[in-house]
């Protein structure tokens, strides 16, 4: 089996979390990912003996070269290594990649068929374009952070909209590539955490640009609603069931669901106050919340599962990670791997969300550690021979 | 302006949320996506004329904005001369995309080994709930898969119930997993020639929405599967802090630094009161610290604050809601917000517009979604290459209308 990116080399660098997952997605379908680390940056301490899982994920499948790129000679060699690459991944600051010369301008001269793809904070337009790379920020210009909990409850930052940008940024360097293999152009992707969770927040958002200015119906959608005033009682709602587990019901057509529901938990299904669609979400919709919310407190979380499942219902239990740490069907489709570590033994990692039938992505190193490549990929990549290397070493310009 | 996915035509058979919205991605780079639908209601996502149980303006734009840059054919697909159709096509055809359960798709004569025997060259996508593998086949909705990734019960204070991230927040993730899935198949493609099967799965995508936190749990920090306090966190200067307004998101190092100035902003010197003067004092008082800040910020307006922030170069957001970033100039200096044309108001509207820029092949928005088999015809000649007659039979059998 072939991967779907063999032929593509990618110079990650990154310093968050986020942009360098973006990296790692690229790795696991086969791009050569070479992770650049600035050795005048790291004061590296004493070698950590715990597992650095953090690293084992977001730089998985990469080649890692150290270089001291505040001196002349560590810019230039990263120079030399753009000008060889494919594509850039970075979430530095503009200003930032500037001082290096690694501005687009300046590496589109040397290297115009570069995809330079870049996580900005708010996007590369506008007055907030040179903000820090700072998901807080962007979720909290969102507009979702004071509406998802309930009323009365802090604001919630979810720390999804990054993982967003990691995964669009992807999509952007592919597009860009495959524009690139019918042209030989290069281009400069961006996408940012702003516009990342703004698209997280894809369906209140758009409504919100729908719904009239002057409309009552827009102060619901501006504040917190509370699980005992969900507007449909059996789709979006939550539930404590018996053990303190909770359930959640997605079941908007209530009129097909209701005559297996009600008799599970505990209501005559030809109760009066509750016998319409009309009843249940309007009417009466406040007094089924109520009985709902007794009801489902008969029986804990594993009745209910096996309820839901038997009855094909879309509910399910709410869970904390033992479970999907756990799931079989988890594991059968490789979302989480266990593997033998070297240092570490017995673990489990993220697995691959994307499944290929023909390049499926795979796992073929961890976490490479500092400049552990750095004399393989000066001499393969950028053609020095082993003296030179051994002087660049010497000078500290390479570890 | 060239388009990075022109010549690249997709069938777009999908429902709901998850499929139209990876597909809306390939739309908006230049791909020719068209939608099959069934001739009686097509997408069920049509329907949605409500959110919340409230109706949201004029339009339909729960369908309209996902379904954008699309065509639509409508076949039925139940007869046999439906199903030619849809082969015919299919030959045609660089992508098959559908969120409907393989099983389905297998009854339907649709299955991979089937489309990709007509059409080698074939990306055949499914966005499954819970995986092309093993043996569950339960219904799949955002919110109640969202439930078994453990992302929602960590979220919010302490024995407050579990957070849904919003509406089509898991699908929307899944639909730009399976969009990455696709590009890299075409990319792929275009070396070998040949196509192949993938899936990005409801499950599968969300488990990576938390994937700091699962990966941290999987390494044996377990207190990352429960819910935190914002009074608890490791680090005060990094906390989101009430006004008498809006709240405020502070997001600064733990550095005495960044402290100076955070004090020197709040027109209080905390770090003289004792126990706050160092990195780690400040981490071991974290508790006492974030009720002394929040003592100062209740003080002031969020505008007060933000300004003296700024005046202070301390790195905040104002916590803004929805009304603020639909005005937000930076969203639509971006285009993450943009016009256009609505056929069914006939006017122009609001659009969630394209999170991801490509400065020589940009996306773009040329039309909101399509009316039920408004292009079938024109597809049934054109691309398919149907005779006249031809045509007004597949009518009389009902396998188009």
């Amino acid at each position: 089996m072939s991967a779907a990116l063999d032929d593509v080399i990618v110079l990650d660098l990154t310093d968050s979390y986020f942009a360098a997952l973006s990296a790692a997605f690229l790795a696991d379908f086969g791009a050569k990912v070479i992770r650049v680390e600035r050795i005048a940056a790291t004061n590296e301490g004493p070698e950590e003996r715990a597992w650095n899982y953090e690293a084992d994920l977001i730089h998985r499948n990469k080649q890692s070269v150290a270089l001291d790129c505040s001196t002349e000679r560590g810019r230039e060699l990263l120079c030399e290594m753009v000008a060889r690459s494919d594509v850039l991944v970075t979430d530095w600051l503009n200003a930032d990649l500037a001082v290096l010369d690694l501005d687009y301008q300046s590496v589109s001269k040397s290297n115009p068929g570069l995809i330079f793809a870049r996580i900005s904070g708010f996007g590369p337009e506008g007055p907030d374009k040179d903000l820090p790379v700072i998901d807080e920020l962007a979720a909290a210009r969102t507009g979702m952070m004071p509406i998802i909990q309930q009323p009365g409850q802090p604001p919630v930052y979810t720390g999804a909209g990054k993982m967003h940008a990691a995964v669009m940024l992807g999509f952007g360097v592919v597009t860009a590539l495959i524009h690139r293999q019918a042209t030989g152009e290069g281009q400069e992707v961006d996408t940012s955490l702003f516009a990342a969770n703004m698209y997280g927040a894809s369906l209140d958002l758009q409504a919100f640009l729908a719904i009239n200015e002057d409309d009552p119906q827009r102060d619901r959608l501006l504040n917190p609603i509370s699980r005992l005033d969900v507007s449909n009682p059996i789709s979006g709602s939550l539930y404590p069931s018996a053990d303190g587990r909770w359930v959640t019901l997605t079941m908007p057509d209530t009129d097909r669901w209701w005559p297996l529901l009600a008799p599970a938990v505990g209501i005559d299904v030809d109760d009066e106050r509750f016998d319409s669609h009309e009843k249940r979400c309007v009417t009466n919709r406040l007094a089924l919340i109520e009985e709902l919310e007794a009801g489902f407190q008969k029986h804990p979380g594993s009745h209910w599962r096996q309820l839901f499942s038997e009855q094909h219902m879309s509910a399910d239990v709410i869970e904390q990670f033992d479970f999907p740490a756990d799931d079989p069907q988890v594991k059968v489709n490789r979302y989480i791997l266990e593997l033998d570590h070297p240092s570490h033994g017995n673990i489990k990692t993220l697995g691959f969300p994307i499944y290929m039938s023909e390049s499926p992505a795979r796992l073929e190193s961890l976490a490479p550690c500092v400049g552990q490549h750095t004399e393989k990929v000066l001499h393969e990549l950028l053609g020095y021979p082993e003296d030179a290397i051994y002087q660049l070493t010497a000078e500290g310009i390479i570890a | 302006m060239a388009k990075a996915l022109e010549g690249i035509r997709v069938i777009d058979f999908t429902v709901w949320f998850q499929g139209p919205v990876s597909a809306q991605h390939l739309a908006d780079f230049g791909a020719e996506v068209i939608k099959v639908e069934n001739p009686k209601g097509g997408d069920q996502g049509r329907g949605v004329r409500s959110m919340k149980a409230l109706p949201m303006g004029d339009w339909n734009q729960y369908f309209l904005v996902i379904n954008r840059n699309k065509k639509s054919i409508a076949i039925d697909l139940k007869k046999p001369e439906g199903q030619e159709i849809l082969y015919r096509m299919v030959e045609k055809s660089d992508v098959f995309l559908s969120n409907l359960s393989p099983a389905l798709l297998d009854k339907m004569n649709l299955s991979y080994e089937k489309l990709s025997q007509i059409n080698p060259r074939l990306i055949y996508a499914t966005n499954t709930g819970y995986g092309r593998f093993g043996d569950v086949t339960k219904p799949s909705f955002d919110m109640t898969v969202q439930a078994l990734t453990g992302i929602m019960a960590r979220l919010g204070e302490p024995g407050q119930p579990p957070i849904y991230l919003g509406m089509g927040s898991g699908d929307a993730y899944g639909g730009i997993m399976s969009a990455l899935g696709i590009v890299m198949a075409i990319y792929q493609r275009n070396k070998t020639g040949r196509g192949q099967s993938l899936d990005a799965s409801l499950y599968g995508s969300q488990l990576f929405l938390a994937a700091p936190h699962l990966q941290a749990y999987l390494a044996g920090n377990k207190d990352s599967a429960l819910q935190q306090s914002r009074r608890e966190v490791e680090n005060p200067l990094w906390n989101i802090y009430p006004t008498n307004g809006k709240w405020i998101y502070l997001c600064e190092e733990n550095t005495d630094e960044r402290f100076a100035a955070l004090c020197c902003a709040l027109g209080e010197d905390l770090a003289t009161q004792g126990h706050f003067g160092s990195t780690e004092s400040r981490k071991e008082n974290n508790i006492e610290l974030i009720t002394a800040i929040e003592a100062l910020t209740l003080q002031k307006s969020d505008a007060e604050l933000l300004s003296s922030f700024a005046a202070n170069s301390i790195v905040s957001s104002p916590v803004n809601n929805l009304a603020d970033v639909i005005k937000d100039e930076q969203a639509w200096q971006n285009n993450y917000f943009m016009k256009a044309y609505c056929e069914e108001v006939k006017r122009e509207v609001d659009v969630r517009g394209l999170p991801v820029t490509l400065s020589k092949t940009p996306g773009e928005i040329n039309t909101l979604g399509p009316q039920l088999g408004q292009d079938t015809e024109l597809l049934m000649m054109d691309l398919l290459e149907y005779e006249w007659d031809e045509i007004e039979e597949l009518k009389a059998v009902g396998a188009i209308p």
